[in-house]
């Protein structure tokens, strides 16, 4: 009995996103449902999914990552300056992802070797890096890649999808085989956990928290890129509610952000649809970005409440 | 053994019929006792005798599962341990019972901060000058309230707490194991307490492993064994030799144990050698052994003998302060898990449910957890191996499940330790450290898991065998050692003539 039920519980999110999709066809008399609707989704998911499925490795293993909005923002802008000058987009997706990769390293040798707590260590990282990317933007308050020195090519709206389908079909392919064919997965679902466990049974603790930011990262840079791609004009300000929406998303795909057995790479996938969703829907509606602030909260809050009780594990970094 | 005692008066505190159980373990067994105004009474039985489950019963720390409490002459039944305070009964814990990062008068003011408030504002320097005098009144003249309690030493800090509970008015002192955390002045003072509130005809329950102490000290002394009350002495009726042979005698029925007693060749090589370790918490002091290849060696001793600690020296889980675990064969000194499994160590942890098993995980995570490297095929893990390498754990072991996938939260103590067995038969470790391997577990797990054990040895495997339980070690062990305060003080070898009286006698 108790196994049918769990089995059932694991459908609680793809039924959430089926409620979210049913309410906001409805509020909005259809328009979330429209073709037009539908492509300008599809690009704003791919964004943050591709930061949420990587996330899953590092809030699985225990980890609570404050920097994500942070480190997206100052790849792109770094990624967007780099295009600007050389006028290569090949460039710009490598500044994008190694930069990317370089802080999540930092981040993966934080978590193993200083003993401080990972999410304030990443809140402080966030604020510098918020400051840093204001610092190198200097009077600009953004990059224009229209400013590049030769004329970089410009994806329609079409062109633009296939892109993001493809970099995202990749990625979650990764993601995918990573978690479920190769140790990484398992170790980073047993030491989120109980770490003791995880030392007893002889996983290199160190390793795996650096793999899970690496991993993490590479989502990260490539969301820099798709967005830098899409979006044309990168500031300080880009993405910046990146990381409570991946919070909320990874919440929304039914996984705990304390991390452990109950990781799941769906997660990633099916709440950045949920949390694009919600946002589009109520953007829809014509509320105010102020209301939506606290509407996105009350969701947040509602769904860490049950996920609580009914998982009776908790939810919070420890 | 019969009570000759002549009540002297009506008992403080008696308790009648007490049960406790812990799933399938029975702590407590009908204890009925009583304990009288004016008199100390000791405790006194091995591990798991069912002492500290009796007076945290009494304490209000934790509720029994049938039976009833007397007080005064009033029905008893505690709720928290603050009840069982105000109504007069305290104790003092066995283990850390104070706050650190606070001062040593705010420990001692825990919850009555109220006392010293003016106009809604706590005074520190009311509470520094109650708190000297609480400590004045049970002899302490040397210690700074306003210091930080972390900056006592362990000692010391036990005897703030000590000062915290006496500012209680109590009728009924408990005393837990405290004089092992206690210098020499502190057991004095603690004597000194005691001694003066049996001459207010209060009640002392004074519960400690030392019997020469409990012997000096004690009116009067009750006996436990496996949760049952063996019987009760008057201070006239004490005798070591007495209590020992009531302490030890637990039944053993059915076939559980090995029959073999054939008496080995000691000519096996060495697989593990210890040398001068002392452990980092040093409850593990310039111990050393050897272990031989294909021998159950047994290690004993009471609790904080360090024994505990030894296991996780073996598996490098916990960092020496000076010595070395070697592996004979390779030469390697272990420091970590993951190079102990590489060698060929397996641990069984004692505290399966924080340590040994991930319990939001499913069986199949938990096996799999230590097996990764089992599995394999170059960089990926295939499911197809995965799932045979748990079938053959949970068909071997006959774990009860509906699925592998099942959580192991919600199976029982046996099926939980089958599964952590899983963890390290799977492997097929050469040397597999086992801290109290039956521990919470049915009889009927107990009795499987004696048979793997036996197993393991036949296949030319070692094992070493931490345990509380002395019938345990003698039944299966070819050899055993004996720790007391983190130092070998016995060792003996396998033998039908072997019995718990003379293990005891190297424990206490």
């Amino acid at each position: 009995m108790k196994n049918r039920w769990e089995t059932i519980k694991n459908y609680f999110p793809l039924l959430g996103l089926l409620i979210l999709v049913v309410f906001f066809s409805i509020a909005t008399g259809g328009a979330l449902l429209s073709p037009i609707s539908l492509q300008s989704l599809l690009n704003q998911v791919i964004a943050t999914a591709l930061v949420a499925l990587g996330s899953v490795f590092v809030f699985g293993s225990g980890n609570f990552d404050m920097s994500l909005g942070a480190c997206l923002s100052l790849s792109a802008v770094l990624g967007g300056m780099a295009d600007i000058a050389t006028g290569s987009l090949i460039v710009a997706f490598l500044v994008c992802i190694g930069l990317s990769l370089l802080l999540g390293l930092l981040k993966g040798l934080f978590a193993s070797f200083v003993d401080v707590p990972l999410f304030i260590v990443t809140i402080v990282l966030g604020s510098l890096l918020s400051a840093f990317t204001l610092f190198i933007l200097g009077d600009a308050s953004a990059v224009h890649l229209k400013d590049a020195l030769q004329p970089l090519p410009s994806f329609s709206f079409s062109q633009m999808s296939v892109i993001n389908l493809v970099v995202l079909l990749s990625y979650f392919s990764l993601c995918l085989v990573l978690f479920l064919f190769m140790p990484i997965g398992r170790q980073v679902k047993i030491l989120g956990g109980n770490a003791v466990t995880a030392r007893q049974s002889g996983i290199p603790i160190k390793k795996v928290k650096v793999g899970a930011f690496l991993i993490g990262a590479l989502g990260i840079g490539l969301a820099a890129f798709v967005i830098l791609v899409r979006v044309r004009n990168i500031g300080a300000s880009t993405a910046s509610s990146m990381g409570t929406d991946v919070m909320i998303a990874l919440v929304l795909g039914g996984m705990p952000l304390s991390g452990g057995p109950r990781s799941r790479i769906s997660a990633g996938l099916v709440g950045a649809t949920s949390i694009t969703v919600l946002n589009a829907g109520l953007t829809m509606m014509g509320l105010n970005i102020a209301v939506i602030q606290i509407f996105r909260a009350v969701v947040f809050l509602v769904v860490v409440y049950v996920a609580s009780m009914t998982y009776r594990t908790r939810l919070l970094p420890r | 053994m019969a009570d000759t005692r002549k009540a002297p008066a009506e008992p403080l505190v008696s308790v009648l019929d007490l049960d406790k159980h812990f799933g399938p373990t029975i702590a407590l067994d009908g204890v009925t006792l009583s304990f009288y105004p004016g008199k100390i009474t000791g405790l006194i039985g091995e591990n798991g005798s069912g002492k500290s489950t009796l007076t945290s019963i009494i304490a209000g720390m934790q509720q029994p599962t049938a039976g009833s409490m007397a007080f005064k002459g009033q029905p008893y039944k505690p709720a928290t341990m603050i009840e069982a305070g105000r109504q007069g009964i305290g104790m003092i814990v066995q283990e850390q019972g104070y706050v650190p990062g606070i001062t040593i008068a705010q420990n001692i003011f825990l919850g009555e901060e109220g006392l010293f408030r003016k106009m809604g504002v706590i005074s520190k320097k009311a509470m520094v000058r109650a708190a000297k005098e609480a400590l004045l009144s049970i002899g302490i003249d040397d210690i700074d309230p306003a210091l930080y309690i972390d900056q006592l030493n362990l000692q010391d800090r036990k005897l703030i707490e000590i000062a915290r509970i006496m500012r209680m008015d109590l009728d009924v002192l408990i005393v837990d194991e405290t004089t092992t955390a206690l210098s020499q002045k502190g057991r004095t003072l603690l004597y000194g307490i005691m001694d003066s509130l049996r001459g207010k005809g209060k009640a002392v329950i004074f519960i400690s492993h030392d019997l020469d102490e409990l012997m000096q000290v004690c009116d009067a002394m009750a006996v436990l064994r496996d949760g049952r009350l063996i019987a009760e002495l008057d201070k006239a009726d004490f005798s070591e030799d007495t209590i020992k042979r009531l302490m030890v005698g637990r039944e053993l029925s059915g076939h559980y144990y090995r029959d073999d007693y054939e008496t080995q060749e000691n000519t096996t090589p060495t697989v593990l050698e210890v040398h001068q370790a002392t452990s980092a918490t040093g409850l593990l002091m310039n111990f050393s052994m050897d272990v031989k290849k294909g021998e159950i060696l047994g290690i004993g001793g009471l609790s904080h003998c360090g024994m505990h600690e030894l296991g996780k020296v073996l598996f490098g889980e916990e960092p020496l302060l000076t010595g070395s675990v070697t592996h004979t064969a390779s030469g390697q000194s272990i420091v970590s898990a993951r190079q102990a499994m590489d060698l060929g160590l397996g641990y069984v942890s004692k505290d399966r449910d924080q340590e040994a098993l991930v319990l939001s995980a499913s069986i199949q995570d938990n096996i799999m957890s230590a097996g990764l490297d089992r599995v394999k095929a170059g960089p990926f893990i295939l499911p197809g191996k995965v799932q045979a390498y748990v079938n053959k754990q949970i068909n071997n072991l006959s774990i009860k499940c509906a699925s592998p996938k099942q959580n192991v939260q919600y199976l029982s103590g046996g099926n939980k330790q089958k599964v952590v067995f899983g963890k390290w038969v799977g492997r097929d470790c050469d040397i597999l450290v086992l801290d109290c391997p039956t521990r919470g577990v049915d009889i009927g797990v107990k009795a499987a898991m004696y048979q793997l054990i036996e197993d393991i040895k036949n296949q030319g495997k070692t094992i070493v065998m931490i345990s509380e339980e002395l019938p345990e070690l003698i039944g299966m062990c070819d050899r055993i050692l004996i720790l007391k305060d983190g130092r070998l003080n016995g060792e003996f070898e396998r033998s039908r003539d072997l019995d718990e009286l003379k293990l005891i006698e190297r424990m206490i």
